[in-house]
């Protein structure tokens, strides 16, 4: 038997992995308290006004008393007419810059940065752009459509971005798969690829929907701000967002008021998000099962 | 009947026996070459592959003979920048290489297996539906044929409960026959194996190694190992690939009882024996 190898220094001492450890869960927890902190916050002031007649009553004294209905019914126009637009548009131009043209030609690279730059543009610039673009050069004036669209430019790259990496990370032998069976392009898209992908997409959706819903700046310029029921998308409708800061900035006493519609906000965001992630889901299963 | 290949309608007017056609077609490669941009790959290609024949392509890694099986049902034409010259032309006369050939068509005609096994994501069920919808079959039709074909390769009794369950669930020797029976429901007269068995254990190996077998006759087979000893058990034919002048070639070929046991190059024949590549 050799003796054991003498070891120029002891191993690596265990305190320091506990240590590690300790200092994850210590963040980990002060990430979580924040969350807690903020929703038992919102609660304590708001969830005692919420009820059926503040969800769908209409708003009163300027916003200290009344509801809310208008202004819900207008976020959810709004949010429609955003997702009717960026979700062609973000997976249009995702599924060109992964199938059609080659990765790191001058157009992918040109798409893909324009895309990052917009990324990086501060909401209200989107906010003022989508005033004149959309509000005065193509006459939508302030309406629902006009916020919708300019949503839609504002949340477009994450879109791209969440799709283009979910149609990136599928298994490379995917698509010499489809080839050797002489399957069209189109085929092996729209039956291959991108229900592959489909799990990728609906991630960047519901963070659009988190967005979109949360923005405010780039609202107050292009749907602007009645708290009038909205009879068409051509109407001005508030956004429960911009409410939010109207109360917080304008109206006196009003803060409860403010809490609760935030309240509503946060629920809103989870409601659609949940939906968006049940619907993929259930479309998953109905295509792998049947048909 | 045109050129480019036949058509969905004349291949429903073929009497079939037991299901399935026993139409086999031959392959005549003279002068092929294939290229990647300013490199040469693989050139100087002449090979008569005949039908219903199992043609073993074998030699060293990294000389040419998955760029040529590649480009014989012109996969090739995925990689940017390849580029196949020659002429590599199926018994009823389709010039495979010409661009005007229906490549998808062709495709349908010549299928391929990969070394590793590649079911889509999804149930077993769309796995045939897919493929079959988009080559013409109509839908009544396609249960019947996925049947026929799951049989053929031995996983019916294994699979038959659970179609609609995701085909990435299998193991990887039932993925790889189900990938077999996904190409040969398309009713191809050719089929190419890209090194089928390097993926599977043994006993998947040998499993699907006797599938293979079993097409002899029925298909023409083209399949690319690195097992000589399987090249020695199922190849009616065999072509050995060897680089010369930094491009791979064929430096013999013959039936394979003879390549094996008389190798007249000394390359193919020290690479035979082991004692090279």
């Amino acid at each position: 038997m050799t003796p054991p190898t003498p070891r120029a220094r002891p191993v690596a001492p265990v305190w320091l992995d506990r240590a590690l450890a300790f200092a994850g869960a210590t963040a980990a927890l002060l990430s979580f308290g924040l969350f807690a902190w903020l929703v038992w916050d919102l609660a304590r002031l708001g969830l005692p006004r919420i009820s059926w007649t503040f969800l769908t009553g209409e708003i009163e004294d300027a916003g200290r008393s009344g509801g809310i209905g208008p202004l819900l019914v207008s976020t959810l126009l709004i949010l429609v007419c955003c997702l009717a637009l960026v979700i062609p548009l973000g997976t249009g131009c995702a599924l060109w810059l992964s199938e059609f043209v080659r990765r790191g030609s001058l157009a992918a690279r040109l798409v893909t940065g324009g895309v990052d730059l917009l990324a990086s543009v501060p909401s209200i610039v989107f906010g003022l752009f989508g005033m004149v673009f959309f509000g005065q050069t193509l006459k939508m004036g302030f309406s629902i459509l006009s916020g919708g669209l300019t949503l839609a430019c504002m949340i477009l790259p994450i879109l791209v971005r969440t799709t283009l990496s979910a149609l990136e990370a599928l298994p490379a032998d995917l698509r010499p798969a489809s080839a050797g069976l002489g399957l069209t392009r189109t085929t092996s898209i729209v039956k291959l690829l991108l229900p592959a992908a489909l799990p990728g997409i609906v991630v960047g959706i519901t963070l659009g929907i988190g967005r979109a819903l949360s923005e405010t700046a780039a609202l107050i310029f292009t749907s602007g701000y009645s708290i009038r029921w909205p009879s068409s998308f051509w109407d001005s409708g508030r956004a429960l967002s911009v409410h939010i800061y109207d109360l917080t900035l304008n109206v006196p006493q009003s803060g409860a008021m403010a809490s609760s519609t935030a309240l509503v906000l946060l629920a809103l965001i989870l409601v659609v998000n949940s939906a968006a992630v049940a619907l993929s889901e259930h479309w998953l299963r109905r295509r792998h099962q049947t048909s | 009947m045109n050129s480019t290949g036949l058509s969905r309608e004349n291949d429903a007017e073929t009497p079939s026996s037991g299901g399935h056609r026993t139409v086999a077609a031959s392959l005549s490669v003279s002068g092929l070459s294939v290229h990647y941009r300013d490199f040469t790959a693989v050139g100087g290609i002449d090979l008569e592959i005949p039908e219903g024949e199992i043609t073993a392509l074998v030699g060293p890694s990294g000389c040419g003979k998955s760029s040529f099986l590649h480009s014989l049902n012109r996969l090739t034409d995925l990689i940017p920048g390849c580029r196949v010259a020659g002429s590599i032309r199926l018994s009823d006369g389709t010039e495979v290489t010409h661009p005007k050939t229906d490549v998808l068509s062709l495709r349908r005609r010549v299928g391929i297996v990969f070394q590793r096994p590649n079911p889509f994501p999804q149930s077993i069920r769309r796995n045939f539906e897919i493929p079959l919808k988009e080559h013409g079959w109509r839908k009544r039709d396609i249960p019947d044929r996925m049947e026929t074909v799951l049989r053929e390769v031995g996983l019916w009794n294994e699979i038959s409960d659970r179609l609609h369950k995701s085909a990435i669930a299998l193991s990887g020797g039932q993925q790889q026959r189900l990938c077999i029976a996904r190409a040969l429901a398309l009713e191809p007269e050719v089929i190419l194996f890209d090194e089928p068995c390097s993926a599977l254990d043994p006993i998947a190996s040998g499993v699907v190694e006797d599938l293979i077998h079993s097409l002899r006759g029925r298909l023409t087979v083209v399949i690319v190992t690195h097992n000589l000893a399987q090249a020695r058990r199922i190849a009616d034919r065999a072509a050995v690939f060897w680089v010369r002048d930094g491009i791979g070639t064929i430096v013999e070929h013959g039936p394979a009882e003879r390549v094996f046991t008389a190798p007249s190059n000394p390359d193919a024949a020290s690479y035979l024996s082991g004692a090279r590549g």
